[in-house]
C-alpha cells in the first residue's frame, strides 16, 4: 500500500498481478468484445493509477473502490456512441460467438467450490446479484428487467450476498 | 441494536458496496459505519463476500495486457514526473501570434497587387495610345518617303533626258494668233522619242470640249503626235507618241481626242529644225 502510494513500480505489478483477472472477470461480463474488454481494463488501471489518492482504507476494501471504478467504465464504454455503432455491426454474425465465449468464462472449473457456489444461490438470488454486480444494472433497471417489486430485488440481493458469506466462511 | 439491526436488514449496505446509492445515501451509510461498529463490520463482510465472489469469477486477460497496461502506467507516470507541461504553454503562444501577422501579409499583398493592376493597366493604356500615334506618324512617314522617291526617280528621268546628247532640244514659238505661247519639245531620233516640256511652257489654257494636238511635219506631211491639256500645275515631261523623223513640230487646238489632221488655222506654236 504504502509503495502505490509512492508510484512505484513494483506496486503496480502487485497490483495487477493481485485483481486484474477478477477486475477483467466484471468487465469482460459487461462487454462480450474481448478486444474493447482489454482496452477498459487499461482504463482502470489508469484511472486507479491516478487516482489513487482519493482512496482511503476507512471507506473501505480496495477492491471494492476498484471495482467499482472497472465497472463505471465498462458502462460507460458500452454506452458511448462509437461503441453501440460497432456493437450494432456485429451483433448478428458474432451472437452464437459472443454466448459462446460466455459460457466459458462464466465458471473457471479450475476454480474449487464453484459447483457448490452455484448450488448454494438459487436461481432468482444467482441473476439478481450478476444483473448488478457483473452487468451494471442498477437495482431499480434490474427491477425493471426481472419484473418483480424494488423491495424483493433489495431482499433477494441481500439474501444472495448473505449466502455467499455462508459459502466462504 | 434493533435500529442498526433493521438498518442491516434493509439492504442498503449491499447497494452501497455495489455503489447503486445516491450520494445522500452514501453520506448517511458512510455516517453509520462510523458510528456503528457492528454495521462497520457487516459492510466488511459483504466486501469480502463480494470480493470471493468476483475472484471465483475471475477471467484472466490475455497474456500480452500484463505488458501492455504496465508500460502504459509507467510511461504515464514517467512524463508526469521528468517533463513538466511547459512545452504546451510555448504551443499556444505561438499560435495566437502567427495568425494575425500572416492574415495582415495576405490582405497588404492583396492590396498591393490590386494597385498594381491598376497602374500597370493605365500604362499599357498610354503605352497603347503612343503606338497608334507612331504607327500613324511611320504609315504618314511612308507615304511621304514613297512620294519622294517617286520624285527623285521621276527627276533623275529627266536629268538623263537633258544629259543625254541624243536629244535634241526645240523650243516652239508662239503664231501671230498667240504670239505669247511657248513650248519647249526635246526629241531623240535615235531612240525615237518626243517629250514636251509642261514645266517649261506658257500655252493658253483649254476648254473642256478642246485638247492641244503635237504634229511632227515629215516631208511636208503632218504626223500625229497625240493630244495633252495646257494644265499650268503639271510641271512634267510628257511623253509622246514617237517618230524618227521630223522636219519641224507644231501644236494645234483640236476637240477633245484629236482630229486626224491639223486644223491650221487653230495652230498655236510652230517650231523648224
Amino acid at each position: 500500500m504504502l509503495a502505490l502510494r509512492r508510484r512505484e513500480k513494483i506496486a503496480v505489478e502487485a497490483l495487477y498481478d493481485m485483481y486484474s483477472a477478477s477486475l477483467f472477470g466484471v468487465i469482460s461480463r459487461i462487454i462480450n468484445d474481448t478486444a474493447v474488454a482489454e482496452d477498459v481494463l487499461q482504463d482502470t488501471f489508469v484511472k486507479i493509477w491516478n487516482s489513487f489518492a482519493s482512496y482511503s482504507t476507512e471507506k473501505g476494501r480496495l477492491f471494492t473502490w476498484m471495482v467499482n471504478i472497472a465497472r463505471n467504465l465498462a458502462i460507460d464504454k458500452i454506452r458511448s456512441k462509437d461503441f453501440k455503432n460497432q456493437n450494432k455491426n456485429q451483433e448478428l454474425e458474432n451472437n452464437v460467438t459472443f454466448i459462446d465465449e460466455q459460457r466459458n468464462t462464466v465458471y473457471k472449473p479450475e476454480l474449487l467450490g464453484i459447483k457448490e457456489l452455484v448450488e448454494t444461490l438459487k436461481p432468482e438470488q444467482k441473476s439478481i446479484l450478476d444483473l448488478v454486480y457483473f452487468k451494471g444494472y442498477t437495482h431499480v433497471e434490474a427491477a425493471d428487467e426481472l419484473g418483480v417489486p424494488l423491495g424483493t430485488i433489495k431482499t433477494r440481493l441481500r439474501m444472495a450476498i448473505v449466502q455467499l458469506r455462508k459459502h466462504f466462511n | 441494536m434493533e435500529e442498526v439491526k433493521a438498518y442491516i436488514e434493509s439492504g442498503i449496505l449491499e447497494l452501497y458496496v455495489l455503489g447503486d446509492v445516491t450520494p445522500q445515501e452514501r453520506a448517511e451509510v458512510e455516517a453509520m459505519a462510523s458510528k456503528h461498529p457492528a454495521i462497520k463490520a457487516e459492510l466488511d463482510e459483504i466486501e469480502k463476500s463480494l470480493e470471493l465472489y468476483a475472484e471465483a469469477n475471475a477471467v484472466e486477460p490475455s497474456e500480452g495486457q500484463r505488458d501492455r497496461i504496465l508500460n502504459s502506467l509507467l510511461t504515464n507516470f514517467a512524463d508526469d514526473r521528468n517533463f513538466p507541461s511547459i512545452e504546451v504553454k510555448k504551443v499556444d503562444n505561438v499560435v495566437p501570434f502567427d495568425r494575425p501577422k500572416q492574415s495582415n501579409f495576405y490582405k497588404y499583398a492583396f492590396a498591393a497587387s490590386l494597385a498594381l493592376l491598376l497602374v500597370s493597366i493605365a500604362a499599357l493604356i498610354s503605352v497603347y495610345r503612343d503606338l497608334q500615334q507612331s504607327n500613324t506618324l511611320v504609315a504618314s512617314l511612308q507615304t511621304q518617303s514613297q512620294h519622294f522617291t517617286n520624285r527623285v526617280n521621276f527627276m533623275d528621268h529627266e536629268l538623263s533626258i537633258f544629259r543625254d546628247p541624243s536629244f535634241k532640244m526645240l523650243k516652239l514659238k508662239g503664231t501671230p494668233k498667240s504670239p505669247a505661247s511657248v513650248l519647249m519639245v526635246a526629241w531623240s531620233p535615235v531612240k525615237r522619242k518626243v517629250m514636251i516640256d509642261m514645266g517649261n511652257a506658257s500655252m493658253p489654257a483649254n476648254d473642256q470640249a478642246h485638247q492641244y494636238q503635237l504634229w511632227a511635219l515629215v516631208g511636208g506631211k503632218p504626223v500625229d503626235l497625240g493630244v495633252f491639256d495646257a494644265d499650268t500645275t503639271s510641271k512634267e515631261m510628257k511623253e509622246m507618241k514617237s517618230t524618227a523623223l521630223a522636219d519641224a513640230f507644231a501644236v494645234t487646238l483640236e476637240p477633245r481626242g484629236g482630229s486626224s489632221s491639223p486644223t491650221m488655222s487653230e495652230m498655236v506654236v510652230v517650231g523648224k529644225f
